[in-house]
């Protein structure tokens, strides 16, 4: 009712002002398939999916066009910050020595806490069943630890790093207890 | 022992402000750039953690650049006031709640893992309209 109110006024007095409520859809970095619906009141909705598109949403019916974006909206694109990384690096059985093979992905890190400024990084630690929940809980800590270690040595505050441990628990590859599974040591690692 | 617990959940809750959890952080800021937060104005700059309910403020020359702990990613244009009005998010299960408002300005965002939790699990709010984010990557303007 209110919006119904609204649209006469919108037309004509503030053609100007009601005009400038836009959503610009763009392709998804990753190519997936993306949405944004647009909601009404009375629990309907608009899905817009066409990519390069600009849709008014100033309280009207929403209307699309294929659109491409100005310089200004481009600007705004690309200082959004980059991707966050996932990487997994495994670790020799019962130590916190990561393999010789996931050596090059943690100096991928480091260049990664590097070159981002402001970076958050999450490390946690995992172990195989091989030994007692007690040892494993600590084993992973002090992996993620070790780990944490060698990313707070490019010269970020510690503080704005955690290092969980979780053990056995979540498993990479599903065994029975007390089996030697090297998938299964490992630390996860993100760095937004 | 009522009278213990009540004083135990009041403790609680009072000092729920100094432990409110961190949901983002800044990650650039150009020009004249703030955070509101209640009564505060919290400097921008890369590193500072952000809150469920701060407002981004920007100047005409300001632009603010953010990441949050799900992984949607935000850029702040000029002259825009963009309030972070509800968070909410469980790392272990990666789902959660997320409602933005864009009072005024733009707003460019890659979505994260809690628009892809739950069927409009991200909102974004304008004067004029409501948003559910189904995930990809948009920009919401505002004008005066």
């Amino acid at each position: 009712m209110k919006l119904r109110r609204l649209l006469p006024v919108c037309g004509l007095a503030l053609l100007a002002g009601c005009a400038t409520n836009h959503l610009v859809l763009l392709p998804s970095e990753n190519g997936a398939h993306g949405a944004v619906a647009v909601l009404d009141e009375k629990g309907g909705e608009t899905v817009v999916s066409q990519t390069d598109s600009r849709t008014s949403i100033g309280g009207g019916k929403p209307t699309t066009r294929a659109y491409a974006a100005s310089p200004a909206e481009r600007g705004l694109i690309d200082s959004l910050p980059p991707p966050p990384i996932r990487l997994t690096l495994y670790f020799k059985e019962g130590t916190t020595q990561l393999t010789p093979e996931s050596l090059p992905s943690l100096e991928y890190l480091r260049a990664q806490v590097r070159s981002r400024p402001g970076v958050e990084a999450q490390v946690t630690g995992y172990t195989d069943t091989l030994g007692s929940d007690d040892d494993n809980d600590r084993l992973s800590q002090r992996r993620a630890e070790e780990v944490l270690d060698a990313l707070a040595g490019e010269g970020i505050d510690r503080k704005l790093m955690t290092a969980v441990g979780r053990g056995e628990r979540s498993l990479r590859v599903q065994t029975a207890d007390g089996v030697r599974e090297a998938a299964n040591r490992r630390v996860e690692v993100t760095v937004r | 022992m009522r009278k213990i617990i009540m004083v135990l959940m009041a403790t609680v809750v009072a000092s729920q402000p100094a432990l409110a959890a961190e949901i983002g952080r800044i990650k650039r800021s150009v020009g004249m750039a703030a955070i509101e937060r209640g009564k505060e104005k919290v400097p921008t700059a890369p590193g500072v953690q952000l809150q469920s309910g701060d407002v981004l403020v920007t100047g005409k020359d300001g632009q603010i650049s953010l990441t949050f702990i799900d992984d949607t990613r935000f850029a702040v244009g000029p002259n825009s006031r963009v309030a972070l009005t509800r968070y909410d998010y469980d790392r272990t299960r990666q789902t959660g709640t997320f409602e933005t408002s864009v009072n005024r300005g733009s707003l460019a965002v890659v979505s994260g893992q809690i628009a892809k939790s739950g069927k409009d699990a991200m909102k974004v709010r304008t004067p004029t309209s409501l948003l559910g984010v189904r995930g990809t990557r948009f920009i919401v303007e505002v004008g005066k």
